[in-house]
């Protein structure tokens, strides 16, 4: 593997450079709030390796909460219908992902590209990417990566790899891309003793798990062995069915999550025009699952919750993903008004808790 | 970065988000981790908010009624319509429709303009029945006009009564505190006919039978009294009047009490000590359309107050607020005998204020709220404005059809704008900046997010428009400028302005010298006065099923629909779920047990007939296990249900949810 060193100093420099090619995205700390956002990135010196992990997934540079991808207009009087694809192909560079968050990309890309069909509109967000991650030195309290093998540390799909060693971040290199941009800057070589230095951080924050991310904990495959082999308890998916506000909220901050809805929405200037919308949906919605003719497979929400974690941690979906398909980045538990976030779900299911 | 933080503006809880856009258009939405209210959570509702922020069903263009139909205008013709139309009537007949849902500074100025520039005191919002009703013994009791206790505070609190309100759905992220309270070991006890979310979180139950609340209430009330467990030191100390309470508990023969409320009385008794040894208690109500009456929330008051739960850390009566600004509605002085911050216009001294304020005399004669003089067919009313209305049925439609002269202001299309002769358009909440005031008195500064469509006035602009066109000139540079104006004339708002609310997450009135960052909560030790009891009847009609009507029915709320749903309906997730609903159950449904299922002889989504003494209509039934055997509950989300059945009992209407209307109901 090809390593180097970029001064703490001059990181900054990694997203000058990209910013002359691509539309650069990074973790940024909104000042009102404190809030970390990953976010389209306006003033580069805005980009903070240093901020905690971003509120939000990075999943919406590809996947948006809501985008026009077509625009139709049918006219009556010719039978005729004229349509215009909207992809937006506009190089990206996520400088900075946390390395649950690429994990979850990959998942996206396994839904979207690596199946029988491939969704052009995700493809043509995504192609043109460059990604720099950024390794997880301390772990921050919502996070359990150690448990969905996410994190954290980075292990493949990047371009350049960033680990903090002090003074210095070490640069790996993951691609062509990635060595092209670090010939470019000129850095210096990095050594053994380096990668080193960075295995022993990466322990370390491993270690760190147990004091700072104390609200999440996920024993996965534990609880993996029970969803798929049917052992989990009715009771407990009604115990926690009945705890679910059907928000939505976890399936939109999670990383992996790739549900969509498709609206057309018309044009009251326009007769027969209309904008197709693609927004992020969410299982716990009944009519998410609803058939037409008004059968529901899953109507009681418990059916619903337990679909969503058959979806996160079964063997079947593993196949899919070739990994769990929850990241571990903790978000759903900060955003649920339930209280049912995946690790405590793990908990019911594993310790067959009923009230 | 593009991502502006901003407040939700659907219910009253005033959860904290940020607003992400694209070439002037509302693309996206996030929850605020750090806002003190929500922490990061959203519901259903505020994670689908930016649908209808960009939504086409927009008013875009002033419009003049002309031979049927509408022309396109410019605002300066028509604020001349309407400036033009109202003048040519006497005060007493024109009327003023506020909107829970405007900003203050928008609701601020509709009252000065009513009372200012047309000289009526006729002006009303249109939910007018629960929450003023809840701040009617609120400040009766303690002089606060607003919840007393705090949503931070819910956590704190050890024991937490959820009366009668749906709240999970109603105002989530309320109930979800009141779910981590519970996890956190606080004893929830909910009081209600069906069995709601929340019941089936809380820790007791109580399903009472539908109309007996009140006398759920004073069952608990007198089981502390009798068994001497209210907080003896602290009704000396803080509360005056006990005697205008006590009376009650001798109207109620002991084998009443479960035979009329459905409950065991060794239940009640049990919930009455849990919240007696408890050391800090909470009780949450709806507030509003579909609130309880206000003789039931003077049982409450005075049930917490015997229990010495009010005005101390993790305690409080809270009236919730289901719509983001009707606490700021009443705050505004939307009431025909209210000025802002709850003074009453009768004061001398306060209209005064006003009127050297205004430099404009105050009408002092009294003024009737819009919806009376709508049901009054001998009403002076000829000419209404409505402002931002969120019916999507409109009611009184008959009433408003008949009027001289109707004009319509907001920034939604909405079916009342049919009725319209002049519609005037308004920018969104995200295209100005507003404040809005929560259920909790929480008053927060929303940014603006994006420009208004080309010649699109904000509300504060139109209204000073049309107050300039009525030949009132105000001098507003800058809408920061009207919340000067209420903080001079607002004691609960002395300390407010934009500057400080733009950052931080807002503060809970009072806002003053003595408490620069705000109030979280009514605080008996600073009251400088006794609590006291307040004065409640002597009357408890409960509705009992006969022969002929054996079940009893109640109407409430489906899950997405809300207030009516004509802003729901612009989305496309929520109404793609309320769409299921409403093809599962085209004609709307009524919600029975499986055993009376059994006995009518009918299954889910099976026809039945639904009969009253003053109507019937025809709908689906739901066989569901959340209520009881003989009470049935039908969610008015149906137009049909609702003309055709529903309006027949205006009695019902005007109580809410807690009212209820024997019925049979026969397999069609």
């Amino acid at each position: 593997m090809t390593m180097f060193l970029i001064k703490k100093a001059d990181v900054g420099k990694i997203a000058q450079e990209l910013s002359r090619e691509y539309e650069v995205y990074g973790p940024m700390i909104e000042k009102s709030s404190g809030q970390t956002f990953f976010d389209r990135v306006e003033d580069l010196a805005e980009i903070n390796l240093a901020a905690p992990i971003p509120s939000n997934p990075p999943k919406a540079v590809v996947f948006p909460q809501m985008e026009r991808i077509l625009a139709y207009e049918y006219d009556r009087t010719k039978n005729a219908v004229k349509m215009e694809p909207d992809y937006r192909v506009v190089p990206k560079a996520l400088v900075g992902l946390r390395p649950c968050d690429l994990a979850g990309m990959l998942c996206l890309d396994r839904f979207f590209m690596g199946q029988e069909f491939v969704d052009e509109v995700y493809l043509n967000h995504r192609k043109k990417m460059f990604i720099v991650t950024n390794t997880c030195i301390t772990p921050f309290k919502q996070c359990f990566c150690v448990c969905t093998d996410s994190g954290p540390a980075a292990k493949e799909g990047y371009d350049l790899n960033l680990t903090d060693l002090g003074g210095e971040f070490l640069v790996e290199v993951g691609s062509e891309k990635g060595a092209a941009l670090a010939a470019k800057l000129g850095l210096a070589p990095a050594g053994d003793p380096h990668l080193a230095l960075k295995n022993e951080k990466v322990d370390k924050s491993i270690a760190m798990f147990e004091d700072i991310a104390v609200d999440s904990k996920a024993w996965i495959s534990r609880v993996m062995n029970r969803v798929t082999t049917g052992f989990a308890k009715e009771e407990v998916w009604e115990y926690i069915g009945d705890q679910c506000f059907e928000c939505g909220a976890c399936t939109f901050v999670c990383p992996s999550c790739s549900c969509f809805n498709i609206a057309d929405v018309s044009n009251p200037e326009c007769a027969g025009c209309a904008d197709r919308l693609r927004t992020w949906d969410s299982c716990s919605y009944e009519g998410y699952s609803r058939m037409a003719g008004g059968h529901n497979p899953r109507k009681p929400v418990e059916d619903r919750r337990n679909k969503r974690f058959f979806c996160k941690l079964s063997y079947s979906q593993m196949k899919k993903y070739l990994r769990p398909g929850c990241v571990g980045c903790g978000r759903c538990a900060w955003v649920c008004p339930g209280d049912i976030g995946l690790p405590n779900v793990v908990t019911y299911v594993r310790r067959e808790i009923t009230r | 970065m593009n991502q502006k933080p901003g407040v939700c503006t659907f219910c009253g809880t005033g959860c904290g988000h940020f607003i992400g856009t694209e070439n002037n258009r509302v693309t996206r939405v996030y929850p605020s981790q750090n806002h003190p209210v929500s922490k990061g959570r959203l519901c259903v509702r505020g994670w689908n908010i930016h649908e209808l922020l960009d939504t086409p069903e927009r008013i875009k263009k002033p419009l003049v009624r002309a031979d049927g139909g509408y022309t396109e205008s410019s605002y300066e013709d028509a604020v001349a319509r309407l400036v033009e139309n109202l003048k040519k009537y006497p005060p007493e007949s024109i009327g003023f429709l506020a909107s829970p849902r405007s900003s203050n500074e928008e609701q601020y100025l509709l009252m000065k303009l009513a009372r200012a520039a047309f000289r009526t005191n006729n002006i009303s919002l249109d939910s007018d029945s629960g929450h003023r009703a809840s701040l009617n013994v609120l400040h009766a009791g303690t002089g606060m006009a607003g919840m007393l206790g705090s949503i931070e505070e819910i956590r704190k609190a050890e024991f937490i009564l959820v009366a009668g309100i749906d709240i999970t759905r109603q105002n989530p992220i309320i109930g979800s505190e009141i779910h981590m309270a519970a996890r956190a070991g606080a004893m929830v006890v909910t009081l209600d006919s069906r069995r709601t979310q929340i019941a089936k979180l809380s820790k007791k139950f109580l399903q009472v039978n539908p109309g007996a609340n009140k006398l759920a209430i004073l069952a608990l009330a007198r089981t502390i009294n009798d068994e001497n467990l209210s907080d003896a030191a602290f009704m000396s100390a803080h509360t005056e009047g006990f005697d205008t309470f006590r009376h009650a508990f001798g109207l109620l023969p002991d084998n009443e009490v479960s035979d009329k409320t459905g409950i065991p009385a060794e239940e009640i008794k049990a919930v009455a000590r849990d919240l007696a040894k408890a050391k800090s208690a909470m009780v949450f109500f709806s507030s509003g359309i579909s609130g309880l009456d206000e003789d039931t929330i003077g049982y409450i008051y005075n049930l917490f107050l015997m229990a010495g739960k009010i005005g101390r850390e993790g305690c409080g009566v809270n009236p919730v607020a289901g719509l983001n600004n009707l606490q700021g509605g009443y705050d505004m002085g939307l009431a025909p005998d209210l000025l802002t911050g709850f003074q009453p216009l009768a004061d001398e001294a306060v209209a005064k204020k006003f009127a050297a304020e205004w430099k404009a005399d105050v009408p002092s004669a009294p003024g009737t709220p819009v919806y009376e003089s709508l049901s009054n067919p001998s009403s002076k009313l000829k000419a209404l404005v409505v402002v931002d209305h969120d019916e999507g049925i409109v009611r009184y439609a008959d009433a408003i059809r008949n009027l001289d002269f109707v004009a319509y202001i907001g920034a939604f299309k909405n079916p009342f704008a049919d009725f319209a002769h002049v519609v005037l358009p308004i920018a969104t909440y995200v295209q100005e900046d507003a404040t809005f005031t929560n259920t909790e008195r929480r008053i927060q500064l929303s940014m603006k997010k994006i420009e208004p469509e080309e010649g699109l006035l904000p509300g504060w602009k139109l209204y000073t428009m049309i107050a300039g066109k009525a030949g009132q000139a105000w001098t507003y540079a800058k809408v920061a400028d009207v919340m000067e104006e209420i903080a001079r004339l607002t004691p609960p708002y002395a300390g407010v302005s934009h500057a400080k609310l733009s950052s931080g997450f807002g503060m809970q009135w009072p806002v003053n010298e003595k408490n620069p960052k705000g109030t979280g909560r009514f605080d008996v030790a600073k009251a400088g006065r006794k609590l006291s009891f307040y004065k409640v009847s002597d009357v408890f009609e409960v509705p009992s099923a006969k022969e002929q009507y054996p079940f009893l029915l109640m109407v409430g709320k489906a899950q997405h629909f809300w207030h009516q749903n004509n802003l729901m309906k612009k989305t496309h997730i929520p109404m793609r779920e309320y769409n299921a609903t409403l093809m599962d159950y085209p004609d709307g449904y009524v919600e029975i047990c499986p055993q009376s299922a059994k006995e009518i002889g009918v299954r889910d989504r099976w026809p039945v007939r639904v009969v009253s003494p003053h109507g019937e209509m025809r709908v689906a039934a739901r066989v569901s296990d959340d209520v009881r055997p003989n009470t049935a509950y039908a969610p008015y989300f149906v137009q049909e249900m609702i003309s055709r059945f529903l309006l027949g009992h205006t009695e019902v209407l005007k109580q809410g949810e807690d009212a209820t209307i024997p019925v049979r109901i026969e397999k069609v």
